[in-house]
């Protein structure tokens, strides 16, 4: 018996299951749930939850502070995604060379990822303060970043980027890192500048890492809620409001779980989508 | 490496067990049968935890057999109201009295979480009329008041009588004084108040709004859309448009207007009672320059205040619905309110109290907070006052920010809330 | 000259890193009566009443530990179990190697809060409320998709022929995985386990919600504990927000050393 066992132990699938029953339990229930929700219409006002199909997405569609949040999140997303994969790149490249305080400038990058979000928000929204805030002290301007329409969005950014791009920069460190000195050794042998190094060894070997935080940020930048939601509350005028904030007022405010859902499933499909075109895309430029 | 992930796995092992041991050494002693325990759910008590503290115990010297676990929430009333859905919507009987921000009674009364708790209010003449009714759900009542706010203008005596200007009465006298004295005074501003998209921005704009007759529901009716909201509503715009407001008012909630006005930086300041004292304390810059009055309204109609302030309910699903009933009278006596309004000025929901010698003396402003009180207005009482507050808090934010036209905005919400309505 | 722009730039990101929290640091010992007065930059007088008042007003040593067990819990799990499944995928040859990834990937697709009531149902009905188990579980599951991917990724990098030699050598797949695959995968393991561990230290939504007591109460929702109805003691949040830090940096500053030595066990890439 004990053998047996053993031997079932060694498979790939004794492997796999761990990780599968923890995923299945955290995460596979509540999102048939959500799916489930999202073909319902069901107010926690209102009498029992009824079946209704693809309604809620109808009404979606139609739905003018959707697609507001929508555009909100999609800009959001794009800039600061750049913004952290250019950053963080940097950063880690840096961090690679020798010099003196490395291992403590390794830890230092880390902490604005390190603090808590509510934490981090807060203390930008100090910063940011149109009257006593450091940020416009320091710059001399008198602007209301937070309660500007225009502004807002751009403030928002700006601290998750600086929150996010530790993130970005652990990881492609620890890629950097574990690509052989031997091949930059050969490169300069041969007479290859920084540039040429970067093009035919680092920029290749990074760039599966790359692509996985690619993903990460994206999915992350698009469910982007706390951060945002402490800052300006989705505000001014719903100029900052993003999709996880507008799912967020719709689920705990209008108490609507259906519609709700049919919001959060929205984002499911559009970052699948996404992904699914960044591999796409990787895999042919690979080519 | 090796034995790093070896001693790794040691140690993880090692934890879960600690775990195992630590979540049953620390689970709370099993009830006594002859005990029962309630759980008390509320915001967190800023200042000093004894006189509360004191207060449970006497309740349960008063009270054998009835034990009682207060338990506290981020004070946020955003977090308070997601966890408590998320809870109550869970069926939880973890807590049985819950402290209840004024808007959330008919909701929660309407979702079926709050018990129906009609026999435990005090006559309804020791309440004010707003509070009773924000409370009151189709005849019944699903909470008791607990402490009331009503938003109160603040103003720079000291500033005022300088420039040669009275407390103002109407909306026009407010403007004129804040323009000309912000001209005057270098980086002082003129009217702060909460302006964010956020809930205190619904009730900065209500108090305008009900100041010049307007109103939002009139029983199930939509009759927001009007000349004299839109009157209100073009005045709010013009504030910040026309500089009487500094820009910063469209992200301002509470704490940073009351930084404002509290380091002297502005002539005049809408707020809560909760302000006075700090503007009174020791090392406060404008100690004795502040004075209280009721909100200014629009030529022809009265002032108007929003009420705010916290109820306690029982969870309708509660396993010790007598005790916890027990608990929320004694909560809401006269001499526990008292006693929490003088250890952390909160202000009472008896009407009685605002005479009480011992709260005078402490709190001297409290007669003009009772006279703002009686005239305070309750927010739309209707289950689906979170949904209207959304659109509202939308739309009033467009107008404060110059992004829409008020006659827009209005038509925009009116149609909305219309909707919201008409749901079943 | 190259040294030069090496330490300027390391100048930067030091600035970019540590302005805010310099910030939060000159923050914490302003008096409450000079917290929002701007000219002057630095506080004229220094006071330690914040520190105090985290320690004295909450019980944040309790807290710390809470955080501690949770994060550190979430990483033993995520590591573990996200490297052995890694490993199956890339070494075994388990079949569905896209699709596994793709699904497991789709988990993390969905907002957190729309997630957070059916599994508050789902934690109620397994008994777990107000415990720490709760979080750990919770918390495993939404980083074991990160650590998935990322761990295949370092694991895929490694030749086969390192893992059919320990197998002739008479490994089982798990000794082979253990003592030999592992070590030279530990940037990769470092780097998740260190943000797993961030990550489940951070986290408030779900602490929030899953926990009511001290018994199980986490730092950020003691944070946020802080401010009463109408106050928001901004000295003792900044207080709070570095002492809580302060771990964490310990804790990298510690481990970042084995992002390094991996390199030492031997040639991995070319």
């Amino acid at each position: 018996m004990r053998r047996v066992l053993e031997r079932l132990g060694e498979r790939p699938a004794a492997f796999l299951a761990p990780a599968a029953i923890v995923l299945g339990v955290v995460t596979f229930f509540p999102i048939v749930y959500v799916l489930w929700l999202s073909l319902a219409r069901y107010s926690l006002l209102g009498d029992e939850p009824s079946f209704v199909g693809l309604d809620n997405f109808v009404r979606l569609a139609s739905d003018a502070r959707f697609w507001n949040a929508l555009g909100n999140t999609l800009y959001f997303t794009l800039v600061s995604v750049v913004l952290e994969i250019a950053i963080g790149l940097a950063f880690a490249l840096l961090l690679a060379r020798p010099f003196v305080g490395r291992a403590a400038m390794r830890a230092v990058v880390l902490l604005p990822w390190a603090i808590p979000t509510v934490v981090a928000a807060r203390m930008w929204e100090w910063m940011y303060n149109g009257d006593f805030g450091v940020i416009n002290y320091l710059l001399g301007t008198g602007i209301n970043w937070l309660g500007d329409p225009v502004w807002a969005m751009h403030a928002a950014i700006a601290m998750d980027v600086w929150k996010e791009t530790p993130f970005v920069a652990l990881l492609l460190l620890a890629g950097r890192l574990s690509i052989s000195p031997d091949l930059y050794q050969a490169a300069r042998l041969d007479g290859a500048g920084p540039w040429r190094a970067f093009r035919h060894i680092t920029w290749p070997l990074l760039r599966p890492l790359l692509l996985i935080v690619l993903i990460f940020r994206t999915i992350g930048a698009f469910r982007v809620f706390d951060a945002i939601y402490v800052l300006t509350g989705g505000g001014p005028a719903n100029t900052t409001e993003t999709l996880s904030i507008y799912a967020y007022k719709v689920l705990f405010q209008a108490l609507e779980l259906g519609y709700g859902s049919a919001i959060a499933v929205a984002v499911f499909v559009l970052v699948a989508t996404i992904t699914a075109a960044y591999v796409r895309l990787l895999k042919e430029a690979a080519r | 490496m090796r034995n790093a992930i070896e001693a790794l796995s040691r140690g993880l092992a090692v934890l879960v067990a600690v775990l195992g041991v630590a979540g049953c050494g620390d689970a709370p002693p099993a009830e006594r049968s002859d005990e029962r325990t309630i759980v008390f759910k509320h915001f967190r008590l800023f200042g000093d935890p004894a006189p509360f503290a004191a207060l449970l115990r006497e309740f349960e010297a008063r009270h054998p057999g009835i034990r009682v676990r207060a338990e506290t929430l981020p004070a946020a009333s955003d977090e308070q109201h997601q966890f408590y859905v998320i809870n109550l919507r869970g069926g939880s009987r973890d807590f049985d009295v819950l402290a209840l921000d004024v808007i959330w009674v008919a909701e929660f009364a309407r979702a079926g979480w709050i018990a129906d708790v009609t026999g435990l209010l005090p006559d309804n003449e020791a309440l004010f009329a707003a509070s009773l009714e924000a409370v009151t759900y189709e005849g019944r009542h699903y909470a008791v008041p607990w402490f009331v706010d009503a938003g109160l203008l603040y103003y720079r005596k000291d500033l005022l009588e300088l420039h040669g200007f009275s407390a103002p009465r109407t909306w026009s006298e407010l403007a004129e004084a804040a323009r000309t004295i912000a001209a005057r005074e270098p980086g002082v501003h003129g009217f702060v108040w909460q302006g964010r998209q956020y809930e205190g921005l619904v009730c900065n704009a209500l108090e305008m709004i009900w100041s010049a007759g307007g109103e939002v529901l009139d029983g199930e009716r939509v009759v927001l859309e009007s000349p004299e909201t839109l009157r209100a509503l073009e005045f709010l715009q013009s504030l910040v448009a026309q500089g009487v407001s500094p820009a910063i008012v469209t992200t301002a909630t509470e704490e940073p207007s009351r930084h404002v006005f509290g380091s002297g930086r502005a002539v005049f300041l809408r707020n809560w009672p909760y302000a006075w004292t700090l503007f009174e304390r020791p090392d406060s810059p404008i100690r004795g320059k502040v004075g209280v009055a009721p909100l200014p309204h629009f030529e022809g109609h009265e002032s108007a205040s929003a009420l705010g302030g916290w109820n306690l309910g029982i969870n309708a699903r509660s396993r010790h619905p007598d005790e916890a009933a027990a608990f929320v009278r004694f909560m809401t006596s006269p001499d526990a309110q008292r006693t929490l309004s003088l250890a952390y000025g909160y202000n009472p929901s008896l009407r009685a109290l605002y005479a009480d010698p011992e709260l005078l003396a402490a709190q001297p402003h409290l007669t003009a907070l009772r006279d703002a009180l009686d005239a305070a207005r309750s927010r739309p009482v209707t289950p689906r006052y979170a949904q209207l507050s959304q659109v509202l808090q939308s739309e009033f934010s467009a107008v404060v920010t110059g992004l829409k036209r008020p006659a827009g905005a209005l038509a925009d919400a009116q149609r909305e809330i219309e909707r919201i309505m008409a749901e079943p | 000259m190259r040294r030069a722009a090496t330490y300027l730039g390391v100048l930067v990101v030091a600035a970019y890193c540590l302005a805010p929290l310099a910030w939060q640091l000159v923050t914490s010992v302003r008096t409450p009566a000079e917290l929002t007065t701007l000219p002057p930059l630095l506080p004229t007088r220094i006071t330690i009443e914040h520190y105090a008042a985290v320690f004295t007003g909450h019980p944040f040593p309790r807290m710390l530990l809470n955080s501690f067990v949770v994060a550190g819990g979430a990483t033993a799990i995520a590591l573990a179990f996200g490297a052995a499944a890694a490993f199956a995928l890339t070494k075994m040859r388990a079949r569905g190697f896209g699709a596994i990834l793709a699904l497991v990937l789709a988990t993390s697709m969905f907002p957190p809060i729309s997630i957070v009531s059916p599994l508050y149902l789902l934690i109620n009905a397994l008994g777990l409320r107000d415990t720490l188990a709760a979080l750990i579980l919770t918390y495993a599951g939404f980083t074991l998709p990160l650590a998935i991917w990322v761990l295949t990724s370092f694991l895929r990098e490694l030749p086969d022929e390192l893992y059919s030699a320990a197998r002739v050598d008479g490994c089982t797949p798990r000794q082979a995985l253990v003592r030999v695959i592992l070590p030279l995968a530990a940037p990769g393991l470092v780097a998740t386990g260190l943000l797993v561990f961030i990550f489940a230290w951070n986290e408030f939504l779900f602490a929030l919600t899953f926990t009511a007591t001290e018994r199980s109460r986490t730092v950020p929702v003691g944070i946020a504990l802080f401010p009463g109805l109408h106050e928001v003691p901004w000295g003792e949040i900044a207080a709070a927000s570095l002492l809580v830090t302060v771990p964490v940096f310990v804790l990298v500053l510690r481990f970042q050393r084995r992002i390094v030595e991996g390199l030492t066990a031997g040639a991995v890439k070319g």
